[in-house]
Formats: structure tokens, C-alpha cells, sequence
């Protein structure tokens, strides 16, 4: 049976120094669908995004790789809270570098990004130099540019203005016609529909 | 071999945009040498041509620790550590070229610098070919440990002070056999053993550290 499921987690419970943070979370990320993670600040949701990625261990439970690809976490696209950009270089340079160097079309791809957030005229500023909500905009276009699997994505609303939402969610929606997985976590509930889905810690 | 080409060349766009802390490491190499050299005017000039080489090599070595710190610093603190810990692949290469670059842009031009300092205070040429030589070696042993002590000690706020004494005690070794090599070249005797060390000494560093500091670092994040 052909299965959707890239990631299953079951029943991990996470512990930090001796105090629990989470406990008996099963879930899966399934190809097409956007998971969203959502609850109060400090119910765990960073430190879940990190165990599904693989950066930390749980204390408990297993996290599984059910896609059949053996290198799914080298295509895992991860936004964190901090934006992976550094300060000294341009945002052309910081997303010049972000590309595998085999890959072809770099320019064209990076103007592509540009031109969806409407940030062109920002190409070659210092990231120091550019606002909190713009840093947070280069950070995201990360996921347009690389050639990824799964989008895992830690409160990527936030330090966002309305119409950078809207195209934000856009990204989102294309990228999952075009066979992609997305989890991010939230502070609150998004409507559900036939490709998303919600998932509550507390 | 692409990817790591790759990141060495934003290293090193990152070294060329810092500033100029690359300057840095051999100003201190020169003051120490200065000060040392005014505060031992008075002893007999044969004693002093023997510390000389001596004191360079412990000025390099304490210059090395100065900024190990940085090796990681700024990519746990922007990010970027997180993604490509993330990304599983070239985990050992990304760190090797990390170590890499701040080797040549924090240590290179002091060992560069070093024997021309110690031509200039009167040492003979092949002493300070030898200084040259055994700093060439033993300089990238010292960034390798280094940064498997910076590794670790990365999510602690203030790390300098545990970081140097975790480094000292690693740092004996290498010393010794740096000062014994330029020593033993100034009275003529046969160095080879103690070069031959260091080699050993780095190729050995440089098989385990990749794999200790990925590591390090992945128990620094969790």
C-alpha cells in the first residue's frame, strides 16, 4: 500500500531537566498536507519541531523516516526563530549561498523569490541592515529557492505584515499542489481544509 | 568537493567583510614581542637570543586560544548551525572548512609574521626556518582541539574562561615539541623527531576532530 506518510512520530514524551514538557504525542506528516502545530507559549512547540527534525532526541518514543528516501533529512527546509542569514552579507549574497553550488538558474531563482515577496529593491542591502519583519521575509524565501521535501517552520507569522501573510500563505498553497509537506507551529488555530490540518499541545 | 568549496568562499567573504579583526592576532604577536623585549634589555644578549624563539611560540599558542571562540560563535547565534546540523549531509566537511578558514585568517598570518619578528631580533636563519616550519604544523593542531572545546563549550554564555582552561592542559604537548624543535635547531641537534611528532600529532587531530565536533555540537543544541 502506498502510504503518505514522511514522518511518524510514536508516543514521545520529552523531559527537561526532570520537568516534563510533552507527553504521548504520535503524529505524521503526510505528503500535501500543511500540519499545524499550535498552543500557549512554552508547550513545546519549538523543542517538537526540533525533535522531528532530529536535531534533539526525545526522552521517549520513536521519530520514523516512512518516506522512501533515504536522504529526507538532507530535504528538510528548517525556518527557525533565529533567521540563518548572516549580518555581513547582502540578501543576494545570503541566498547565493543558501543553493547547492550544483544547481543552475541561481539568479533566476533568487529573483524569482524576490519578486513574490516584493523585496527586489532590497537585493543587494546588507541583512544588519534591513527591519526584523524583512529579515523574517528572506529567511522564508529559503523554502521558495532550495529543492525540498518538507518545510518545517517555527512561528513563521510572526514579525509579518498582513499582505506578507497573504503571500506567505500563497507560497505555502503552491508549494503543496506541487506534492510538498509543511508543519508550522502557531499560536493559534487556522481554519482546516482539505490539505491542512491541526494539531493541539498543551 | 563543490560544497565545501563553496562554504570556504563564504567564510572567507565573511572574514574580508568583518573588518579589521584579522589585524588583530598579529598586532598582539608584535606587542608581546616588544614588551618582551624592553622588560629583558638588561639580561646578557646570549641568554636572550636563546628565549627568543622560545617566547614566540608561547605567544602564538596563547594567540591561538584568543578567538577560538569565534570558530562557531556567530553561526549558533544567527542560526545556521541549527540548519546545517539539520541537514545531515557534509556535516564534517562544513566544520573542516570552518576550522579551515579561521586557521588562515586568525593563525596563518602570525606564523608568517613570527619569524620575520625573530629574524629581526637577531635569529639565525635556520632557527627561524624551523620556527617557521613548526609553527606551520603545530598552529592547525591547536585550531583543531581548539574547536572541539569550542564545540562543546557553545551554549554557554560566557565560555572563555572554561574554554582556556580546557585547551591548556591539551596544548602542552605540541608546545613542548614546538620548543624543542627550535630549541634543538639553535644548538645544532637533531629536530626531526620532534617534527615528525607534530605531523603525527596533526594528522591525528585532524582524522577525529570532524566527527568530535559534529557531535559536540549536536549535544550542544539539544
Amino acid at each position: 500500500m502506498m502510504t503518505n506518510i514522511i514522518i511518524e512520530t510514536k508516543d514521545i514524551t520529552l523531559y527537561r531537566n526532570d520537568s516534563k514538557i510533552f507527553e504521548g504525542i504520535s503524529l505524521d506528516i503526510e505528503k500535501t498536507k500543511l500540519l499545524n502545530i499550535f498552543g500557549r507559549n512554552g508547550s513545546g512547540k519549538t523543542s517538537l519541531l526540533k525533535i522531528l527534525t532530529g536535531v534533539t532526541e526525545p526522552t521517549s518514543g520513536i521519530v520514523l523516516n516512512r518516506s522512501d528516501d533515504e536522504t529526507l533529512y538532507e530535504k528538510i527546509i528548517y525556518v527557525g526563530h533565529k533567521s540563518g542569514l548572516k549580518n555581513n552579507l547582502t540578501v543576494n549574497e545570503n541566498l547565493y549561498y543558501f543553493i547547492k553550488p550544483e544547481e543552475q538558474n541561481k539568479t533566476t531563482k533568487i529573483d524569482r523569490a524576490l519578486e513574490i515577496y516584493q523585496m527586489m529593491h532590497c537585493k543587494n542591502i546588507l541583512v544588519k541592515n534591513l527591519s526584523h519583519g524583512q529579515q523574517k521575509k528572506v529567511s522564508l524565501m529559503k523554502t521558495i529557492i532550495a529543492d525540498a521535501k518538507v518545510w518545517i517552520l517555527d512561528e513563521p507569522y510572526s514579525a509579518l505584515d498582513a499582505e506578507s501573510i497573504k503571500i506567505f500563505d500563497m507560497t505555502i498553497e503552491n508549494y503543496i499542489k506541487q506534492e510538498g509537506s509543511v508543519v508550522v507551529t502557531n499560536h493559534k488555530k487556522i481554519t482546516e481544509n482539505s490539505w491542512s490540518k491541526n494539531y493541539q499541545l498543551n | 568537493m563543490k560544497d565545501l568549496l563553496q562554504i570556504i568562499n563564504k567564510e572567507f567573504l565573511l572574514v574580508a567583510r568583518s573588518g579589521y579583526g584579522v589585524f588583530m592576532p598579529v598586532a598582539y604577536l608584535l606587542i608581546i614581542m616588544i614588551l618582551f623585549n624592553i622588560s629583558i634589555s638588561f639580561v646578557d644578549k646570549k641568554i636572550t637570543q636563546e628565549l627568543i624563539p622560545l617566547m614566540i611560540w608561547i605567544s602564538c599558542l596563547l594567540i591561538c586560544i584568543l578567538n577560538l571562540e569565534t570558530i562557531f560563535k556567530e553561526d549558533y547565534e544567527d542560526g545556521s548551525l541549527e540548519m546545517f546540523l539539520i541537514n545531515k549531509k557534509n556535516i564534517e566537511s562544513t566544520i573542516i572548512a570552518k576550522i579551515f578558514t579561521h586557521w588562515v585568517s586568525s593563525n596563518f598570518p602570525v606564523v608568517i609574521i613570527a619569524p620575520m619578528v625573530a629574524l629581526l631580533l637577531g635569529l639565525d636563519s635556520h632557527t627561524a626556518m624551523i620556527l617557521f616550519i613548526s609553527l606551520l604544523i603545530g598552529t592547525p593542531s591547536l585550531t583543531l582541539i581548539g574547536s572541539i572545546a569550542a564545540a562543546l563549550t557553545i551554549s554557554l554564555r560566557s565560555n572563555k574562561i572554561l574554554l582556556s582552561l580546557m585547551v591548556l592542559p591539551l596544548y602542552i604537548p605540541i608546545l613542548i615539541y614546538g620548543t624543542n624543535a627550535v630549541n634543538n635547531s639553535y644548538f645544532g641537534i637533531s629536530y626531526q623527531g620532534e617534527i615528525t611528532m607534530m605531523i603525527l600529532l596533526f594528522i591525528l587531530f585532524l582524522l577525529i576532530t570532524p566527527f568530535t565536533c559534529a557531535k559536540a555540537l549536536l549535544v550542544a543544541l539539544d
